[in-house]
């Protein structure tokens, strides 16, 4: 693994219009880790996965994107968001990873179509390119954002909730995509979730929003500060 | 058949209001997608309703004697720019409440849309002279469209229709996901803004030349109908503008053939095809 640092933050404030939500937040991200964000409902997870996105900016304190390399984002967000009346197709909604670097008034390089193609082979979605995105499970949706992400071309992947309100089989399969994701593109991860039980055993780094403090972690540590939560609420 | 050889005649008397006519029924579909998408329908009737206030007011203002600019004494010229003024005023104020997500859109888009309609009526009132002309201009005057009005109709709509094929992805990009949008490094308030100036123009040129209720149609009427039937956004947006230009052009040829007035003839049409669409749907679902 490579352990230049990715993303840096430090003593970084977050919130919105001013008001802040987690503060002194410190910690980073070394290239090719595998990255937890855990934390309950309501913590602030999705509000630091933005403000790490460059989508919120940071009330206070700095974000360094890599060691003088560029950083892209290739960014998977929560399915339920995406308005349904759109009537795309799958391969649509992959092909808007290409948009960051097409140009206007001209068509879709080839390039451009082949990395669609390998992105849905990857994902295991090839033969569903012609569905509707709206026609598709919960897990296919999911497969078909991954595969957006992708196509951006991606050196960190992040990815909120992935796999929530997918069956356990479906849930399965996201996460082996995501580790085989992991191994074979050598590429960042950053996962958010809420539930213990989605955090694979095997990650680099976990990272444990509690009681509106950030603290890195390890899995032993947030089961059995999750359980004293449970027995205390 | 013999009306028909005499509308497609190049030197047909209304040949002006036939091809104004296509060119609302090929361009308005293509913003009225994004009406749809961004769930703006009721934008889409308050929109014009404000033009239409603009319009008055302009007229009203030329009545008086008083000008937007020295020497702009043709009442056209007047009332388009009022149009366009109040539509961009409008939209603009409408879009930075929703930006800072002041009360309810509902709410604010049902009192632009009850103002508009209020004060058009009281310009209107006030209009010592002309009150006439100014109805007849509120309501659409498709028939008589002088060659001027059809040529600047022609480059504003073509130039608008070019902006969204060449932008399109920007402005589906922003409007789908404007996370994603911004981590591609996309503007994401300068798209809006200029999706917002396109809606603007179109709305404002379009009430000058048709009016409010055609305009509605087109806008919003060919790109729901279109949304039952196809799958995916490039036969959305081209079935859309077909379904606009054939009911322009079939409520064209009907009204010609029977007397009848075009604006309201191509809203029946539009609504024809949408009903036709949707039992079609149906009769295909129960078939399987």
């Amino acid at each position: 693994m490579n352990t230049d640092n990715c993303i840096t933050l430090e003593n970084v404030a977050i919130g919105y219009s001013g008001k802040v939500l987690l503060k002194d937040i410190n910690f980073s991200i070394n290239a090719g880790e595998f990255v937890v964000l855990f934390g309950p409902n309501g913590s602030g997870k999705t509000t630091l996965f933005k403000t790490i996105l460059r989508i919120i900016p940071p009330i206070q304190g700095t974000i360094i994107y890599g060691d003088g390399h560029p950083t892209r984002f290739g960014y998977v967000p929560q399915r339920q968001f995406l308005d349904e009346i759109y009537p795309f197709t799958a391969e649509e909604v992959v092909f808007m990873g290409t948009f960051g670097q097409a140009k206007p008034f001209c068509p879709t390089p080839k390039a451009n179509r082949d990395c669609i193609e390998q992105c849905l082979k990857d994902v295991g979605m090839l033969d569903m390119r012609r569905k509707l995105f709206s026609e598709l499970s919960g897990g296919q949706k999911q497969r078909i954002l991954i595969a957006r992400a992708l196509a951006t071309r991606p050196n960190v992947l992040l990815l909120d909730e992935p796999i929530t309100g997918v069956d356990v089989l479906a849930q399965k399969k996201i996460i082996e995509l995501i580790s085989d994701l992991h191994k074979k593109r050598q590429l960042t991860i950053m996962l958010v979730t809420h539930e213990v039980h989605h955090i694979p055993s095997w990650v680099n780094k976990i990272i444990h929003i509690h009681h509106y403090k950030v603290v890195l972690g390890s899995l032993e540590e947030i089961i059995s500060l999750s359980r004293i939560d449970e027995i205390l609420t | 058949m013999e009306q028909l050889l005499e509308i497609l005649n190049p030197h047909f008397l209304l040949r002006n209001a036939f091809y104004a006519g296509l060119i609302v029924g090929f361009v308005c579909p293509q913003v009225g997608i994004f009406f749809v998408l961004r769930r703006m329908v009721l934008l889409g009737i308050a929109l014009p309703q404000v033009s239409n206030a603009g319009i008055a007011f302009a007229f009203l203002l030329h009545t008086l004697g008083w000008h937007f600019f020295p020497h702009m004494e043709s009442e056209k010229t007047m009332a388009l720019t009022g149009s366009v003024v109040f539509a961009l005023i409008a939209i603009f104020t409408l879009a930075i409440l929703e930006r800072k997500q002041k009360g309810f859109t509902e709410n604010r888009i049902g009192f632009t849309y009850v103002l508009a309609g209020a004060v058009s009526i009281l310009f209107v009132s006030w209009n010592p002279y002309g009150q006439t002309e100014v109805l007849s201009m509120l309501r659409g005057e498709i028939v008589s469209i002088p060659n001027f009005y059809l040529w600047s109709m022609f480059a504003i709509y073509g130039a608008i229709f070019i902006c969204i094929i060449g932008f399109h992805r920007n402005f589906v990009i922003v409007s789908y996901d404007t996370d994603m949008a911004t981590t591609l490094g996309k503007k994401v308030i300068l798209w809006d803004i200029m999706l917002y100036l396109i809606i603007g123009i179109v709305i404002s040129f379009g009430v000058m030349t048709v009016g409010p209720l055609v305009i509605f149609g087109f806008l919003l009427i060919p790109p729901i109908a279109a949304r039952m039937v196809v799958r995916g956004i490039l036969p959305f947006c081209v079935v859309s503008s077909v379904i606009g230009t054939a009911a322009s052009f079939i409520g064209f040829y009907i009204s010609y053939r029977f007397d009848l007035p075009t604006g309201p003839t191509d809203i029946a049409i539009l609504c024809i095809i949408l009903v036709l669409l949707y039992i079609g749907k149906i009769l295909i679902r129960l078939k399987r």
